[in-house]
């Protein structure tokens, strides 16, 4: 198994714990329906994934799942006060315009949003901006500044802080070492590679 | 944007084949039907053809719908000579994206057609006469529940799924709302719930050139006769309304005809776009009837699922198979948020519903599009 296809499945692993069996999923940015197809399995949810592209709509059909070609915020207006139990958002988050208009809208339309992202202040990251003086590249920067899209990196001293001043209740997180499988439990914006939060209003 | 890997690819389907000849059929009901509208007729006969084979246990059939000027053939063709296929003729046959090999493929001529269902052109037992205008007035819902009963007639037991653009896929929708538990897919593309009043305006205009030509005579006229000019126009200004403005531009540009002998008036054809349209609406005067055509309009412009259970989401509470909407980002006649519409109000009642979109300049004509991947998505989507 590759290290990628390892940290794809590490992030499954974690949200799919947190989702409550047969509980109704939205999966913001849901791709190819890897995780959609996952909590149908495990946890016989009722899910729909929305992304803006058609293969990705596609590949979900193929799987048999629900999926919404569509942008985030207007597929979520088209609905009422907490439809859903569970939003989730894994590995979206740094690719959207104005997280917080998302994670608000988010937070009415579902009782709990998941959010999972690759943490920008870990050390190797730094490492690679402050010693280097270059954009990062690694496995999970792995593309040269030149055929990137635009991303809206975070860190979790960002994300915590933004939590703190919207008042958003965090009830859960787990926080992991750039194996992104080792617990990390100290020094978090520094050590963690990976960032997983449920939140609540 | 979890994951970016391709799904692994399947062994590449041998190269599609053809259906190749095919006759229709006639299925004649002797029982009564009664209309939406109350009134009965003593029975009715559907025009249709089948390509494949139905299994024993009569579940693998798929029930295509045809549009407002489609008809039963929508694959292979009649005659050697022909020198059209059926109008969907790139989407079914063995291998494609409506497998004849796993699926038995059916479609009819609608109730109020006039390819050889019944119609304002069928005679009225009662008078001996063409019906004319005195046929019922018919719907959407009429349509699919003759369907119903011509498909448990033949031996289908389930539908594995109906599928159509347009009009199409207004009756797809009825089949899942009237008949939940005799289809488990349903793919509607380009289509809306309920008619826009753009729409409405569009097949007003159709009617009143109908109307307004004195060879409509109140409908009442030989075969083969009626209101040609008035029909003409109307398939003329319908036809722009499924194109769209790069379409056209892409045909005809601003290309002049080469001038006929006798072209000498300042208001004979001169670009070829008008060439076209006067090819379109004649040639549709030849396979059309004009009552037909305002009958069936006015099937459409009264389609709105949402006017008597009060919402989309109430109208869609029966359903129960999976469904899969397909819109077109350039259809102005059943534009892309019509087509959202539908599928969030199945989302809404809590319903298996997906939506996709294909980004085409050919307008409201693209679900006829040649397109890998549309075929993928509904051959996916139906094997799902």
């Amino acid at each position: 198994m590759s290290l990628r296809t390892n940290k794809r499945t590490v992030d499954l692993q974690v949200i799919t714990d947190w989702v409550t069996p047969s509980s109704c999923v939205l999966d913001l940015g849901c791709g190819r329906g890897v995780l959609l197809e996952e909590l149908v399995q495990q946890k016989s949810i009722k899910g729909i994934g929305v992304d803006l592209d058609f293969d990705k709509i596609s590949a979900c059909v193929k799987r048999g799942l629900s999926a919404y070609q569509s942008d985030m915020m207007g597929f979520m207006a088209e609905f009422d006060d907490h439809h859903f139990d569970h939003v989730i958002c894994s590995r979206t988050l740094e690719e959207v315009d104005q997280p917080n208009t998302v994670i608000a809208e988010a937070l009415r339309v579902g009782h709990s949003l998941t959010v999972g992202f690759a943490n920008y202040g870990y050390w190797k990251n730094r490492l690679d901006s402050v010693l280097h003086g270059r954009k990062p590249q690694n496995e999970v920067h792995p593309t040269s500044w030149g055929e990137s899209r635009p991303a809206n990196p975070l860190t979790i001293a960002d994300f915590e802080s933004f939590c703190t001043e919207q008042g958003y209740r965090i009830t859960r997180q787990v926080h992991l070492r750039g194996d992104w499988k080792t617990p990390c439990t100290f020094a978090r914006n520094l050590r963690a590679g990976y960032a997983l939060y449920e939140l609540s209003r | 944007m979890n994951d970016s890997d391709p799904d692994s690819i399947d062994a590449l389907p041998a190269e599609p084949g053809e259906v190749g000849l095919v006759a229709p059929v006639d299925y004649v009901s002797d029982e009564p039907f009664t209309f939406e509208s109350g009134r009965t007729i003593p029975g009715y006969t559907l025009r249709y053809e089948t390509y494949g084979r139905l299994n024993a246990a009569g579940d693998n059939a798929i029930l295509v719908c045809h549009a407002l000027s489609g008809d039963h053939h929508c694959a292979g063709f009649h005659s050697l000579s022909d020198r059209k296929v059926g109008w969907w003729n790139n989407i079914i046959g063995p291998g494609k994206a409506l497998d004849t090999n796993r699926y038995f493929v059916l479609c009819c001529n609608v109730l109020g057609g006039c390819q050889g269902s019944t119609g304002p052109l069928s005679i009225d037992p009662e008078t001996g006469q063409p019906y004319g205008i005195n046929f019922p007035i018919v719907s959407i819902r009429d349509m699919v529940r003759t369907q119903e009963r011509w498909l448990r007639a033949i031996g289908v037991t389930q539908l594995a799924g109906v599928i159509g653009g347009s009009m199409g896929g207004m009756q797809v929708l009825e089949w899942g709302i009237t008949f939940p538990n005799f289809v488990r897919k349903l793919l509607a593309m380009a289509t809306t719930a309920r008619e826009s009043a753009q729409a409405i305006a569009f097949n007003e205009v159709g009617r009143q050139a109908i109307l307004q030509d004195p060879d409509w005579n109140e409908g009442n006229y030989a075969a083969g006769e009626g209101p040609r000019v008035g029909l003409a126009i109307a398939r003329m200004m319908a036809h722009i309304t499924y194109l769209s403005d790069a379409s056209m531009a892409r045909k005809f540009g601003r290309r002049t005809v080469a001038n006929s002998k006798e072209s000498t008036g300042a208001f004979d054809v001169q670009f070829e776009v008008e060439s076209y349209l006067r090819y379109q609406g004649k040639s549709f005067t030849n396979r059309f009837d004009a009552n037909s055509y305002l009958y069936i309009t006015r099937a459409l412009d009264q389609f709105d699922l949402a006017a008597g259970p009060g919402s989309l989401e109430a109208a869609f509470e029966p359903v129960t198979a999976d469904a899969l909407v397909v819109g077109f980002t350039s259809d102005w006649l059943f534009p892309t948020n019509q087509n959202r519409a539908i599928t969030t109000a199945l989302l809404r009642a809590g319903k298996n519903a997906s939506y996709a979109e294909l980004t085409t300049d050919l307008g409201h004509d693209s679900f006829l599009l040649e397109s890998p991947e549309l075929y993928a998505l509904v051959r996916d989507f139906l094997a799902s």
